[in-house]
């Protein structure tokens, strides 16, 4: 047992440090040549490293003063783009990764609708098989950065006249495509369009768009949402970014605040839990080194971080009384880093209820992990075992 | 980096786990009215000493195994999930004062008699459970070549069953450390009504008692020991958690209501979920911390405290979800949820509340960026 971190000497990272020396403001394109942008996939496209090694590149991207590239590009080297590695035909490796690589090519993810986001089984969306093409008909909503996409990842039912979970297919498709609209959705922050919906009419799109085979879509799907849920355990404000427990407590302390009585207890409690988030984050990057199979990270891990986020922001919203009900992004003095939208307490804490909605709700994430990891009875859906087309209501429809 | 338990520590682990699974019986503790006496620690206490627990920290020089914090919590995890009633952590507090305290003859003499059975009992809390009482506490008094004690501790684990104590008293405006014999003349013992019956708690009045002082006694002894002590606590907590969450879990795939294990509720599910995630939490934080104070790595104190402060409180929310899951029958002296519930309970005060040591962690952070 070491609970050390790799060291400045590290070879590793003196080897990355070096490189940046000698490139000081490189591009994102730039680092992908490197294999940087997602070092843990395998050649050509990352550099096969292991959870160390890439925890020591990150580390140094962030040194250089650089935005870690899947915060900015997180749908494509957080979630879905390692599902081309497994299920991707070799051509569509070759179209779709470098640019997502660079971070020139923005992906979002097609999945909720407005009938349900956490019952994902029983979209309406279709896509049908017409020639060498699919036809998309449907309606997705909460697609984070569709506005700034070129390339959607989509669920859509293939099969009605299977069970909800059977007949459903991933598409790569180009956002640009005509019948595609996107409409920006202000969120609560009003910061930022975070979210859009998106309509989908008549979208001819080619047959060689559809990843692995007709049917696959809900296992590759789930594969998508464990990858993006262990991402997210890391113990930062928002999904596992941001600034962390310990930059609240180095903030409460520089001001001050901390020696108020009635925020003094919850910000340790949330120090130590924050502390915990970190240890598991690294347990999780051994369980990945030794290849022991994975056991509670992933929707455990999200399930303790969200709540914790929530109430880190909540913290540091306290600390300012009143005050901290105005507009003002500089509720706490932060390090100087570049964590993307949350780099400051104010946005967080606005968008932080949004924690325990995205990427699984909590209620959601556990129900999963009293299931999955527990072993407790599954929830009952009296939908999940009949033909789709056979279901009640506008669902089957919907779905002809 | 390696986050991940050697082989060696699994070994350990399981062989502890054989052992207590095979040695500890709590039914004599299910028993309306059954108190400490029942719980036979002194038959346990013999073979805990045969497998070198007694000794499993002291350093080798000193005859015993020289193991390291991590061995340690293998060993604490077990005899934490199955309660094991023994005078251990009474002698392990004792064993660490005389470490960090003891002159090299002292230690000489002492320590190597853990590893043959010696028991011993650490008295630092006052009648009121304070640990930093400077007025009236035990007082030392110089007689000849030794000390006299006279006043009284309380909450002293394992102090009726000790062969000798470790007290700590005013000598000079200051806290030292002295050893007594239990059987000393003028050491009264009373074994308190601790609610957590599976641990020997007393109170102590010494009347003119002979002691002899410690001799490297200074102000650092009390927190590296209580360091130790959190840890030990802490890891117990972390493996009760476990057991309760495994025990409730099983009960709920097979107690039946409305037709369906109440485990398929959410209600049911949604708490049981919660406690897995703090059990894994207060495992990795126990064993962050007891790979901390074996490296001596300066985060040892931070851990420590941390580990006792988030475990016990934990801890004490996942016995009470325990009892409720299980319904009225949880709440019956025939079951052994109540142990547990009362373990948790006591474990959260009995070094200080979990709040307390949060404040201590704030002020650890403070001092850091100072
Ligand atoms: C900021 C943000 C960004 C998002 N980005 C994307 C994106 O990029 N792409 C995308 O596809 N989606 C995205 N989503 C959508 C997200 O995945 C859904 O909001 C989520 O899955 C919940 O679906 P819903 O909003 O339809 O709520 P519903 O599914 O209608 O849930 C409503 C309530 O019912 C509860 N509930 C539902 N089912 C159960 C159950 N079985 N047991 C107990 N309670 C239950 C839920 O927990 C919730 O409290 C985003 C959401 C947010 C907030």
């Amino acid at each position: 047992m070491d609970f050390n971190l790799p060291g400045e000497d590290d070879p590793r990272r003196v080897k990355v440090r070096a490189w940046f020396e000698k490139n000081p403001n490189p591009t994102y394109a730039q680092l992908a040549e490197q294999g940087w942008t997602a070092s843990n996939w395998p050649e050509p496209w990352g550099v096969s490293a292991d959870a160390e090694t890439q925890f020591i590149i990150d580390e140094e991207i962030v040194r250089a003063g650089l935005e870690l590239p899947y915060t900015i590009n997180a749908i494509a080297l957080n979630q879905c783009g390692q599902s081309l590695l497994t299920h991707g035909a070799e051509e569509q490796r070759q179209k779709f990764l470098p640019g997502a690589l660079a971070c020139e090519d923005i992906w979002c993810m097609l999945f909720s609708e407005p009938s349900g986001g956490s019952d994902l089984g029983g979209l309406r969306t279709t896509a049908k098989r017409d020639g060498d093409h699919y036809i998309v008909n449907g309606h997705k909503i909460w697609t984070s950065v569709a506005d700034e996409a070129s390339v959607g990842v989509l669920v859509a039912r293939t099969d009605a006249s299977k069970p909800k979970h059977m007949g459903l297919s991933v598409f790569l498709i180009d956002m640009h495509s005509p019948g595609v609209t996107v409409n920006p959705i202000i969120d609560m922050t009003g910061n930022k369009n975070e979210y859009n919906e998106v309509f989908l009419d008549n979208v001819k799109i080619p047959a060689d768009a559809l990843l692995g085979r007709e049917g696959d879509g809900w296992r590759i799907v789930m594969e998508q949402l464990q990858t993006e849920r262990v991402g997210m355990t890391k113990p930062g404000v928002v999904w596992g970014m941001g600034p962390t427990a310990r930059d609240l407590m180095d903030g409460l302390i520089k001001t001050g605040r901390i020696s108020d009585p009635l925020l003094r207890d919850d910000a340790a409690k949330v120090y130590i839990e924050g502390e915990i988030l970190r240890l598991l984050t690294f347990r999780n990057m051994t369980n990945r080194i030794n290849g022991t199979p994975a056991g509670f990270e992933g929707s455990a891990g999200k399930m303790m971080s969200s709540p914790h986020g929530q109430r880190m922001a909540d913290i540091a919203k306290r600390s300012q009384g009143a005050s901290g009900m105005i507009r003002d992004p500089d509720v706490l003095p932060l390090p100087n880093k570049k964590w993307g939208m949350f780099s400051n307490w104010d946005y967080a804490y606005w968008f932080s209820p949004a924690n325990t909605l995205g990427v699984g709700t909590q209620e959601v994430l556990l129900n999963v992990v009293a299931e999955r990891v527990l072993g407790l009875p599954r929830d009952s859906d009296p939908t999940a075992k009949v033909p789709f087309s056979e279901l009640s209501g506008g669902l089957a429809k919907a779905a002809e | 980096m390696n986050f991940a338990l050697s082989e060696d520590h699994e070994f350990l682990r399981d062989s502890a786990a054989k052992f207590v699974d095979e040695q500890v019986d709590l039914s004599p503790l299910l028993r309306p009215g059954a108190d400490v006496s029942d719980a036979g620690y002194d038959q346990l206490w013999d073979k805990i000493v045969e497998l070198g627990w007694s000794a499993i920290t002291v350093p080798e020089a000193y005859g015993g195994l020289g193991m390291d914090y991590v061995d340690l919590i293998m060993i604490i995890g077990e005899t934490g999930r199955t309660l094991a009633p023994s005078p251990l952590l009474g002698t392990l507090s004792g064993a660490w004062a005389i470490e960090k305290a003891g002159s090299e003859a002292q230690k000489s003499e002492l320590l190597p008699k853990l590893a043959e059975g010696l028991k011993l009992a650490l008295a630092v809390a006052d009648e009121n459970g304070a640990y930093d009482n400077m007025d009236s506490d035990v007082t030392a008094k110089p007689s000849g070549d030794a000390f006299k004690l006279s006043g009284t501790k309380s909450f002293v684990v394992d102090a009726a069953s000790a062969d000798k104590i470790v007290v700590s008293a005013l000598n000079e405006g200051r806290k030292d450390f002295f050893v007594i014999d239990r059987n000393a003349a003028g050491v009264d013992i009373e074994v308190l009504q601790w609610r957590d019956i599976t641990r020997e708690v007393c109170k102590l009045v010494l009347n003119d008692v002979e002691a002899e002082r410690l001799e490297q006694s200074s102000d650092d002894v009390w927190p590296w020991v209580r360091d130790r002590m959190y840890l030990v606590l802490a890891a117990e907590n972390a493996a009760g958690i476990r057991m309760v969450l495994d025990d409730a879990v099983t009960y709920a795939k097979e107690r039946i209501a409305f037709g369906r294990p109440i485990g398929a509720f959410q209600a049911i599910k949604h708490q049981l979920a919660n406690i897995a995630g703090s059990a894994e939490g207060a495992n990795a934080i126990v064993q962050y911390a007891a790979w901390a104070l074996s490296e001596d790595d300066g985060q040892g104190s931070l851990a420590a405290t941390m580990a006792q402060s988030y475990t016990s409180e934990h801890y004490k929310e996942a016995t009470h979800r325990n009892i409720q899951v299980f319904g009225a029958i949880g709440f019956t002296w025939e079951m052994k949820n109540h142990l547990y519930y009362k373990r948790a309970r006591c474990n959260a005060e009995l070094l200080g509340s979990p709040a307390s040591q949060r404040e201590q962690v704030v002020r650890m952070l403070e001092q850091e960026a100072a």
